[in-house]
């Protein structure tokens, strides 16, 4: 299993252009920061020395924006580089030699999981901390404190890992166009769900009930959107009690429930267990 | 038996495949399994390395059934459109292929098989940009890199130019050497007849037929005789003896099922008092043998 992880890594870093992702990440936060340091700097032209709330839900919003997009540039990179994990392997045919081999079929799909998870977290860690480093650096007035930034960084890469089961679970048993569409859309009813759950906070009882189950329904088929926003929500509470949770698309206003994470824990290890499963008991 | 089968059968929806196969293979022999396109014999190899599930029976190989790990332990296979992991250089994928198969300290091992399939040389280069018939060689060396007691081979040499397919019969020979058992799918039939100690034969999923490749040719061995003072009887006498008995222009034709028939058929023909000149006997090529078993298979289906 260890062998498969680690030439599944090996094969990330020689063959899917690492180094364009690396360089259009840079490009990417070149452009954050610039954003970040023209608001900033008009912010602190107009608004004097005290801190202001409105100015606070401001440069919150842009950090969570920053989170949202990356978060959204990780779920890409996931789709992108990891829908053909199992399935291009035995599309190609490369999987015989590997099979016949006295190697388990779940400790082969198991290792591309560990691999694949290892990078994608390597980078979702990375972008995190550069979008953090870029709020900091340019004085952004929202407190971060070390605890708060840890164990966001930890739902900062809970979600990727929870979409990476879903494609590697799925590439065990479909095509890899399947599996990208699987993927996508799957995700995109997830996003989609968290959007109508937070509006739900605009409306009246009967209407945000009912945006909010959509919410929840959506967050049981992924629950990458509903990790998004503990992270913000973990990332923008303080110790005190005081939230500066910004609304809207990229805010955090309904927060999932402790039931939500044991879910959560519980889809991961099922997704693998069944595409490791099926994968067993197919006809290569 | 290092290689067993009892009445295995793989078929998909109900089709295809190959149906209630039984062959036991003896260690240390080559053995042959031929049959024209789609008859079923990838199929076979497949299920006996694992990467197929068995509709029903059983097949066991050194003593443990297939699809275990500890049957594994015991095979190597080329499968028949090799496609390997070409992103990494040839030393790099047998280093990969060599991890998979947990052997501690393969360098020399690889070498060794880079020199043993002629790909000295090229150890460092993409394997994407290896030739094809490059692949086809750098897989034989992936199917025999953990010292396997079976090693299947599917059509090994499909891709292989002629002093290739020598190089590969040459491998095969020496395997044999080693006591090793050799599983050979292919439809060259010259180039089984030259290697194999047995085969089998099949055709739309069904073995049609087995056994030692001597025996199989001189089933159909074909004598052709000049004679000359000869009369009806004698003829007669013959055709029980032999058969598809001609006579003409002098000459006189036929097959015997049994190549000790040839002397008794001889006896005959002198103690009648007719006079034999010439004998030839000749046995069938494998091609002869095939065309004409799965030709009549044919007709039957
Ligand atoms: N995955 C599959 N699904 C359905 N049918 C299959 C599958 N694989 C093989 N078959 C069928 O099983 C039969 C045997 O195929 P197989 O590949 O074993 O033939 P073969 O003897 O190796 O032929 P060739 O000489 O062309 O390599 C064919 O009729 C084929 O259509
Ligand atoms: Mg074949």
């Amino acid at each position: 299993m260890l062998t498969i992880t680690k030439y599944t890594i090996k094969e990330m870093v020689k063959k899917r252009a690492f180094l364009l992702i690396a360089i259009l990440t840079v490009g990417y936060l070149f452009i954050y920061g610039y954003g970040l340091s023209l608001a900033f700097h008009n912010n602190n032209q107009v608004v004097n020395n005290t801190p202001n709330i409105a100015k606070i839900l401001l440069e919150s919003q842009l950090l969570s924006a920053g989170l949202y997009f990356s978060n959204f540039i990780v779920a890409f990179l996931i789709v992108l580089t990891s829908v053909g994990a199992v399935s291009g392997d035995v599309e190609s045919g490369a999987i015989y030699a590997l099979l016949y081999k006295p190697l388990k079929r779940h400790e082969y799909v198991l290792g591309k999981f560990i691999g694949l998870s290892i990078i994608i977290t390597v980078y979702s860690t990375l972008l995190f901390l550069s979008v953090i480093g870029l709020n900091i650096a340019f004085g952004t007035k929202v407190y971060l404190g070390l605890g708060n930034v840890f164990r966001a960084l930890f739902f900062f890469d809970l979600g990727p890992v929870v979409l990476l089961s879903l494609v590697v679970a799925s590439s065990s048993i479909m095509s890899t166009v399947n599996t990208g569409v699987l993927a996508v859309m799957t995700y995109g009813i997830a996003m989609i769900g968290g959007i109508l759950e937070q509006m739900g906070s605009f409306f009246t009882d009967a209407t945000s009930q009912g945006l909010s189950n959509v919410g929840i329904i959506t967050s049981l088929i992924l629950p990458t959107d509903v990790i998004f926003r503990k992270m913000n929500a973990e990332l923008l509470t303080q110790n005190t009690g005081l939230s500066f949770l910004a609304q809207g698309p990229f805010g955090g206003t309904s927060q999932p429930s402790p039931a939500m994470f044991v879910y959560i824990a519980f889809y991961i290890c099922f997704l693998l267990y069944y595409g490791t499963r099926k994968f067993e008991k197919r006809d290569l | 038996m290092i290689l067993e089968t009892q009445n295995l059968t793989k078929q998909f929806d109900g089709k295809g495949g190959f149906k209630d196969v039984n062959i036991s293979i003896d260690s240390g022999m080559v053995f042959g399994f031929l049959g024209p396109n789609g008859a079923g014999k990838s199929t076979f190899v497949k299920t006996m390395v694992g990467l197929l599930y068995p509709t029903s029976g059983f097949a066991w190989i050194d003593g443990f059934p297939i699809g275990t790990i500890e049957s594994k332990r015991q095979i190597g296979f080329l499968p028949e459109n090799f496609k390997y992991h070409d992103w990494m250089t040839g030393k790099e994928l047998m280093k990969f292929h060599a991890e998979l198969c947990k052997m501690k300290n393969p360098y020399k091992k690889i070498e060794e098989l880079f020199e043993l399939v002629k790909l000295k040389g090229h150890e460092n280069k993409k394997v994407k940009n290896y030739s094809k018939g490059m692949q086809q060689r750098i897989g034989l060396a992936i199917a025999l890199l953990n010292d396997p007691k079976v090693i299947f081979l599917d059509e090994p040499t499909s891709a292989l130019d002629p002093v290739g397919r020598i190089d590969v019969r040459e491998i095969i020979k020496r395997l044999k050497d080693d006591g090793k058992t050799v599983f050979l799918n292919s439809h060259l039939l010259s180039e089984v007849e030259m290697v194999c100690d047995e085969v089998a034969i099949i055709n739309h999923g069904h073995v049609i037929a087995e056994g030692k490749l001597e025996n199989l040719l001189s089933k159909n061995t074909y004598v052709e005789m000049v004679i000359s003072d000869y009369d009806s009887q004698l003829i007669e006498k013959i055709s029980k003896l032999a058969y598809n008995v001609v006579f003409k222009d002098g000459k006189l034709t036929f097959k015997v099922k049994d190549k000790d028939s040839i002397p008794n058929i001889a006896k005959t023909i002198v103690d009648s008092g007719a006079k034999l000149y010439q004998l030839d006997s000749k046995t069938s090529s494998l091609e002869d043998l095939f065309i004409n078993i799965v030709g009549k298979d044919e007709d039957v289906c």
